[in-house]
């Protein structure tokens, strides 16, 4: 729900707050469905939060726009999940990562390649595929149309 | 206005058993309340440090407890931060009495860990993080901390067998704690071949899964002075938060943590070089390193030389012992509980009542920090001083 010229601002009134607003987790997740992964960029000190919010956790201020982020950024640090929970036993080992994107804007998320082949600074692009069925087994109710976003390594040659 | 005193501590035993959440209060209250007035005719408010009702099936843990220790019509309420509940039950105690509001309170925290089993510690620690892109990601507590050790593990020199160390001495610290869960040394080689949790923590680098419950009794000077047994002043709190999302962390330093222990000390009008012993929250061997760090007991980067010698340690170390009880990892980790396990440990060393194998000699000043969700997703700190 993005528009170039008037990128949503966060919320300051009650009547603000609705499901179609990036600043709430269903509007974010159904523009991430789509492919555009918003941050909220705050105008007084430019700290980018993923996900939206309406207000800025590094210096207070409540002037915030959605604005959509880059796709592409770097591994910073990364594990394997051995234990994982119990939904998603059968998938277990899986990667995890958190993600600098080119934006400045960091968020946590599975690496869709094995531990041995993950490395800080790995250059990789977010993707988003609907849930599969171990991922709607641990969902809530309204997490259901949630797509789950994982990190594709970037070949050098890409 | 007046000081606030720790003046009688409890604990029930900690590890895998039959007792449940309110039974295991029970042998906290009863050791606390040993040789004292019935807990009905001094304490005024009750706090219970419970992480979720996910293991037991029950809330309402402040109206339980309360009535369990013969409490009749008092204000009692849980307290809910995941890992730090323990400790924000022991502050609201604190200030009820620092305000004057009240001469007497009950600080317990109680968890019965294992009655879900691992699947079911997994899913009830899970719940701590951000849903949104963590949890549903399927991080995982090891995971998350895990994430932590190998940023730490990339800027700065220590290594996997350094985590390892950390795990060593606690356990050797445990061996002399009658309260600790695991009362038994393991060695570096046995952590560093123990499983990958998640990589680079493996399984003895992981506090463990542990049923428990604590008790502390925190009066003003007054009742204190009424009272059988030593009291020690509870001198600085401080308390606060960082994003809920680690991604979104400074990832080399816990910056909340070393916020709300420099209130701490702030309001105690002590510095680092004069705590004595400090009960830091290894939930994770790393996380040992990160606090030392963070309340200024290590240099920046070198946290992780806490269990070498004095002597083979970087300049700028204090004389801090840490982690007597043998901590997180090896006294126990009861979620909710763990705060005011922290708190009975430094009671005891500066009283001077901890076991002879384990007591520091001469402390005076003590140092407490409990974390909530992923490391200091929620860090609250005290200061402890025996006069």
């Amino acid at each position: 729900m993005t528009d170039d010229t008037s990128p949503p601002t966060a919320p300051r009134t009650a009547a603000d707050v609705t499901a179609d607003s990036p600043f709430t987790l269903p509007g974010f997740f159904a523009a991430l469905a789509d492919g555009d992964l918003l941050a909220a960029v705050c105008r007084d000190c430019g700290a980018h939060l993923i996900p939206p919010r309406p207000a800025c956790y590094a210096c207070g201020g409540r002037t915030l726009r959605a604005e959509s982020q880059p796709l592409t950024g770097d591994v910073i640090t990364y594990t394997e999940v051995r234990t994982p929970p119990p939904a998603l036993e059968a998938r277990a080992p899986y990667t995890v990562a958190i993600v600098e994107l080119d934006s400045g804007a960091r968020l946590t998320g599975r690496l869709t390649v094995p531990h041995a082949d993950a490395a800080i600074g790995m250059r990789v692009r977010l993707t988003t595929r609907p849930p599969d069925d171990d991922e709607l087994a641990m969902a809530l109710d309204n997490e259901r149309d949630w797509p789950i976003h994982e990190f594709d390594p970037i070949a050098a040659d890409d | 206005m007046s000081e606030p005193h720790v003046a009688a501590v409890g604990t029930s035993p900690f590890g895998h058993t039959d007792l449940t959440g309110r039974d295991l209060f029970g042998a906290a209250v009863v050791e606390a309340f040993e040789g004292l007035p019935d807990p009905a005719d001094v304490v005024e408010a009750v706090y219970v440090g419970n992480q979720s009702e996910s293991y037991e099936r029950q809330i309402m843990y402040g109206t339980l407890l309360a009535e369990w220790a013969g409490l009749r019509h008092v204000p009692a309420e849980r307290v809910e931060g995941c890992a730090a509940a323990g400790a924000m039950a022991l502050r609201h105690a604190v200030e009820d009495v620092r305000s004057g509001r009240r001469d007497a309170v009950l600080a317990c925290g109680v968890e019965k860990m294992t009655a879900g089993g691992t699947a079911g510690a997994t899913t009830a620690l899970s719940a701590a993080f951000d849903r949104a892109l963590e949890g549903r990601s399927g991080v995982t507590a090891p995971s998350q901390y895990a994430l932590l050790a190998k940023r730490y593990l990339h800027d700065t020199e220590a290594t996997e067998r350094d985590l390892a160390r950390i795990a060593v001495k606690n356990h050797a610290n445990a061996v002399a704690n009658p309260r600790a869960q695991f009362r038994r040394e393991v060695d570096v080689e046995t952590v560093l071949d123990s499983a990958y949790v998640a990589p680079p923590l493996k399984l003895f680098d992981c506090a463990p899964i542990t049923d428990g419950a604590a008790a502390v009794l925190v009066t003003s000077e007054d009742v204190a002075a009424t009272l059988p047994g030593d009291a020690v002043r509870v001198a600085g709190v401080g308390a606060g938060t960082n994003n809920i999302a680690v991604a979104e962390r400074n990832l080399a330093v816990v910056e909340g943590a070393r916020e709300v222990t420099t209130r701490a000390y702030e309001a105690a009008g002590v510095s680092p070089a004069d705590v004595d012993v400090a009960e830091v929250h290894d939930a994770f061997t790393v996380s040992e390193a990160l606090l030392a760090e963070a309340a200024g007991l290590a240099p920046r980067g070198r946290g992780y030389e806490s269990a070498l010698p004095p002597d083979e340690r970087a300049e700028g170390w204090t004389a801090t012992r840490l982690s007597t009880s043998g901590g997180l990892k090896a006294r126990g980790h009861p979620i909710g509980a763990t705060g005011l396990a922290q708190a009975v440990e430094v009671y005891e060393q500066l009283t001077g009542t901890a076991t002879p194998d384990r007591q520091v000699d001469g402390a005076t000043t003590g140092l407490l920090i409990n974390e909530g969700g992923v490391a200091d997703a929620v860090t609250v700190a005290h200061v402890l001083i025996h006069d």
